[in-house]
């Protein structure tokens, strides 16, 4: 692949951004990435943008929200599924060799949309609304089912709440919440058993931009030093339907990371310095972890993944940029030292029906 | 809120949403909407391109930077579109009812509205009264509240 | 220049109607999905990955109502994304699929989509939520009363007629004769159109598109594959786009980058695509366009953008006749959009009926030697654009 990243920036966290219409935490957020990339808007050929309308609270939400992601009069494109296959979508226009350089943006502003009844407008009318399903109740099916397939106790989930909370909290870029004791989240009220209220990574407002490049494009800009290269990407849906498979193979997770390993020309996951998964609940992160097998060189996380922030629709894109910020030294109270090479996992979907998996080596 | 049902012998399924937003006023539509209480309408202008815009907003989507400042817009300009709407909508106005774009002096884009007090009737004498080119007056309420329906466009009493 | 060669070589559609009430909105893409696959002569097994074409899903009623099609659009265990543009969609998600295989990443790419507009009564009611709501929501902006401002302002420019428009009308129903799938098809007459009950200014009933039920799946393939699979592909040999600002005070006037009532955005868009394709003269080159045109007025000014004639000179062209079948330029043999609007899978139809008449597959519509075909795609007030060329060879 000659696919590079030629800037970022992460609009800070919150929980509610109160100040701010939308489009106006779209545009600071992608005039940032230009700034840190170096570049101007009318450098770029094309825009790529991931968004949802129901989460931003309007129709064709893009209508308002393409020009403040720059793309007065580019050559833009939307997909809906998540920020992170905002960038594989952004991987292939660069890979066709039409475009070279363009801004990808994507954002979550939950605090304007009734979060979890968006969700559950995702249910098919027929067999499933009646019952009603809706994030946390999908992910408590999930964490049943993985609960049984991995071997995870309430003690391995609780003990993953408080690791991710404290990796989250040396992160500057999150939302520094307080490391929660065991006897608070075991306290904690059950959403959709087994899954506790404080087992889940709370949804944050937020938004994620990067400048990405080809290597055509350095080539005639050689005094641009990019911050990473995509040396590997792959996405993969599973079947809306849940059962005990689908909710417990983990097919379109592992399938991802191991179709992204071999395009990144990688032997195995062990040569992986940093892995930022979006483990949506602390049932996602133990058994996202047992089902890869990483290593404990591996360092997984050290953003704190989604308890760091969780502006739940672009989380994947955001911990594509941790993971560019890792390879790139940029990582602040969060560096892994030596970082080489860095995975970000994004995943949507009931009980992450949809699954994607970028790669990036030092350029 | 979901019942079967049958409807013209079609085997169906009834479903509702009611989705309710709290949408942030931000920086700029603020100032926007307080200046409509005055009975001023105020844009925001691009140093860098020299131009002003209505509706007024943060940044300009041209040169990508915040807008600079503010101005106090005209409150007489010229039609740049219109039509009159003679079929009854879902959930918006009672026909008929005209609106049109208006370029605003001193404004660079144009903003819409409601044009009010035209005889429509007859359709299409009363568009031929807002071609492209006319000039129309801002006219405020009475007692503004701070939403863009507190002035409409009035064509000059002749 | 794209780094591998992308085709089309396989369409599907379903028929468009007002209703389609013995399918459910999965069952609908799967029938396009099937067809485009059986006319491709694959498998779902040799497709790499799905791109689902979806416009706002508040019409029918679930959110993400891709994610509900993948087990039936036999997506599941594959690359998948949904992409959606407003009306611009179909376009949209035909080039991400072209991204695919251009990139070398994936050898072929199933491109689906369906909509059922009217599976809501309050159709109009969504379409004036896309409006700001601060600023725009109170005015009764919707697809009808946004579109009838922008044609005011070309009929003041042109000096064009109401019943130049009606012209158009006419030619596409009786154009849809021909196609299997058009919802609207009919010998109707100027004064059939005029009569018609007036909806805003200046449009009538006639002039305005339906709503539509419907699907249209196509197969992308690379050069691999197409040759072993294809006898008469469809080479994608140009695409491009422009998204331009929500304000659409701020495309009219003398500061305007890009004039409203022109489409103007689509003299860059084509620009682009035709240097692409290597095609330097339009109106020479190319024997057929598929345009979005939900509106009577839309032919116009698209094709002056697109280069085809001067500004102001389409209505006269078309009142001469020039753009019937098999004229000097087929505008919309298929009947366009005009007869068939489907809104998130309507521009992937555009690009479809343009593939069918280079395939020489488009059965009684079928324009002769066409050697290169135009689809166009366009969604919110004509502010997302995008264009296709489609050619029987590569180039």
């Amino acid at each position: 692949m000659d696919t590079y990243v030629l800037g970022l920036a992460l609009h800070p966290a919150s929980s509610w951004v109160a100040d701010k219409r939308l489009e106006e935490m779209v545009f600071d957020t992608a005039k940032a990435a230009l700034d840190d990339a170096g570049i101007t808007r009318d450098e770029l050929d094309h825009v790529t943008i991931a968004a949802c309308d129901e989460l931003d609270g309007r129709s064709i939400s893009s209508m308002l929200l393409s020009a403040p992601a720059g793309a007065y009069l580019k050559d833009e494109i939307k997909v809906t599924d998540s920020g992170l296959i905002g960038l594989c979508l952004e991987a292939m226009r660069i890979e066709s060799g039409r475009f070279h350089l363009g801004l990808l943006s994507s954002w979550n502003k939950s605090s304007k949309a009734p979060f979890e009844d968006v969700m559950r407008m995702r249910c098919e009318p027929f067999y499933t609304r009646d019952i009603g399903l809706n994030a946390s109740i999908a992910d408590g099916f999930f964490a049943r089912a993985v609960c049984d397939a991995y071997g995870i106790s309430e003690s391995d989930a609780n003990g993953a709440v408080r690791a991710s909370y404290k990796r989250a909290s040396d992160n500057e870029r999150g939302m520094r919440a307080a490391v929660p004791s065991l006897e608070e989240i075991e306290a904690s009220p059950y959403v959709a058993a087994p899954l506790r209220k404080m087992q889940q990574a709370p949804v944050t407002d937020g938004g994620v931009s990067m400048v990405v490049c080809s290597g055509a494009w350095l080539k005639k800009h050689p005094h641009r030093r990019p911050l990473a290269r995509l040396s590997g990407v792959a996405w993969r849906v599973d079947n809306y339907q849940l059962g005990k498979k689908r909710l417990s193979a983990l097919t379109g997770f592992k399938e991802s990371f191991q179709k992204a390993i071999a395009m990144s020309g990688l032997r195995d996951f062990s040569l992986l310095d940093v892995v930022e998964l979006d483990s949506q609940t602390a049932f996602h992160e133990v058994a996202f972890r047992r089902a890869l097998g990483l290593p404990d060189s591996c360092n997984v996380s050290p953003s704190g993944g989604p308890f760091a922030q969780n502006p739940y629709f672009c989380t994947g894109l955001v911990n594509a940029a941790e993971a560019v910020l890792q390879i790139s030294g940029r990582a602040g109270a969060v560096q892994v030292k030596g970082t080489k090479r860095a995975a970000a996992h994004g995943c949507h979907g009931f009980a992450q029906q949809g699954n994607a998996v970028a790669i990036f080596e030092g350029a | 809120m979901v019942k079967q049902g049958s409807d013209k012998n079609e085997n169906v399924i009834y479903g509702e949403w009611h989705v309710r937003y709290k949408y942030s006023v931000g920086k700029v539509a603020g100032k926007f909407f307080d200046g409509l209480k005055q009975k001023k309408i105020l844009a925001t202008y691009c140093d860098k391109c020299k131009l002003s815009f209505l509706p007024p907003r943060a940044y300009c989507e041209r040169s990508f930077e915040p807008c600079s400042g503010w101005i106090e817009a005209g409150l007489e300009g010229v039609i740049e579109a219109a039509t009159i709407v003679t079929a009854e909508f879902e959930n918006l106005p009672k026909p008929p009812y005209a609106i049109a774009y208006v370029r605003l002096d001193g404004v660079s884009t144009a903003m819409i509205n409601f044009v009010r007090g035209l005889d429509l009737s007859d359709v299409k004498s009363a568009a031929e009264r807002l071609e492209p080119g006319t000039r129309v007056r801002v006219e405020f309420k009475d007692n503004p509240e701070g939403r863009i329906t507190d002035f409409h466009y009035v064509l000059p009493t002749p | 220049m794209p780094k591998n060669r992308v085709a089309v070589i396989g369409v599907g559609e379903t028929v468009f109607k007002n209703n389609i009430v013995d399918k459910t909105y999965v069952e609908l893409a799967q029938q396009a999905a099937k067809a485009a696959l059986d006319d491709a002569g694959l498998t779902p097994d040799d497709i790499d990955a799905v791109v689902f074409s979806m416009a706002p899903t508040q019409f029918m009623g679930v959110n993400d109502v891709d994610k509900w099609a993948v087990d039936l659009v036999w997506a599941s265990g594959k690359p998948f994304m949904r992409v959606h543009t407003g009306g611009a969609t179909g376009g949209s998600a035909l080039h991400a699929g072209y991204a695919h295989v251009a990139s070398g990443m994936y050898r072929t790419v199933l491109v689906v989509g369906a909509d059922r507009v009217t599976e809501t009564p309050d159709a109009q009611h969504v379409l004036n939520l896309i409006w700001d709501l601060f600023y725009e929501h109170d005015f009764a902006l919707n697809t009808v009363t946004m579109t009838a401002l922008a044609t005011q302002r070309y009929m003041h420019r042109y000096g064009t007629t109401e019943e130049q428009f009606a012209r158009v009308v006419v030619r596409s129903r009786k154009n849809a004769l021909k196609n299997p799938y058009a919802h609207l098809k009919g010998n109707i007459t100027v004064d059939d159109v005029m009569k018609s009950p007036r909806m805003s200014w200046p449009y009538k009933l006639f002039d305005i598109c339906p709503r539509s039920a419907g699907a249209a799946a196509v197969v992308l393939a690379n050069e691999e594959v197409t040759k072993s699979h294809c006898s008469r592909p469809a080479f994608i040999n140009g695409i491009g786009g422009r998204t331009s600002t929500v304000f659409m005070g701020d495309r009219v006037g003398p500061f305007a980058d890009a004039e409203l009532s022109d489409e103007a955005e689509f003299v860059s868009a084509g620009k682009e695509a035709y240097a692409q394709s290597g095609i330097t003269n339009p109106m020479k080159e190319i024997q057929v366009v598929e345009l979005y045109d939900p509106f009577s007025s839309t032919q116009f000014p698209q094709l002056e953008s697109l280069g085809f004639c001067e500004r102001g000179q389409a209505q006269n062209l078309s009142d001469e006749g020039a753009f019937e079948m098999g004229a000097l330029l087929s505008v919309n043999p298929s009947g366009g959009t005009l007869c068939s609007n489907p809104i998130g899978v309507t521009g992937l139809v555009r690009v479809a009926d343009a593939a069918l008449q280079v395939m020489g597959k488009a059965g009684e519509g079928q324009v002769a030697g066409v050697q290169n075909a135009l689809s166009t795609a366009i969604g919110g007030s004509v502010q997302f654009v995008n264009c296709t060329i489609l050619g029987a060879d590569y180039i």
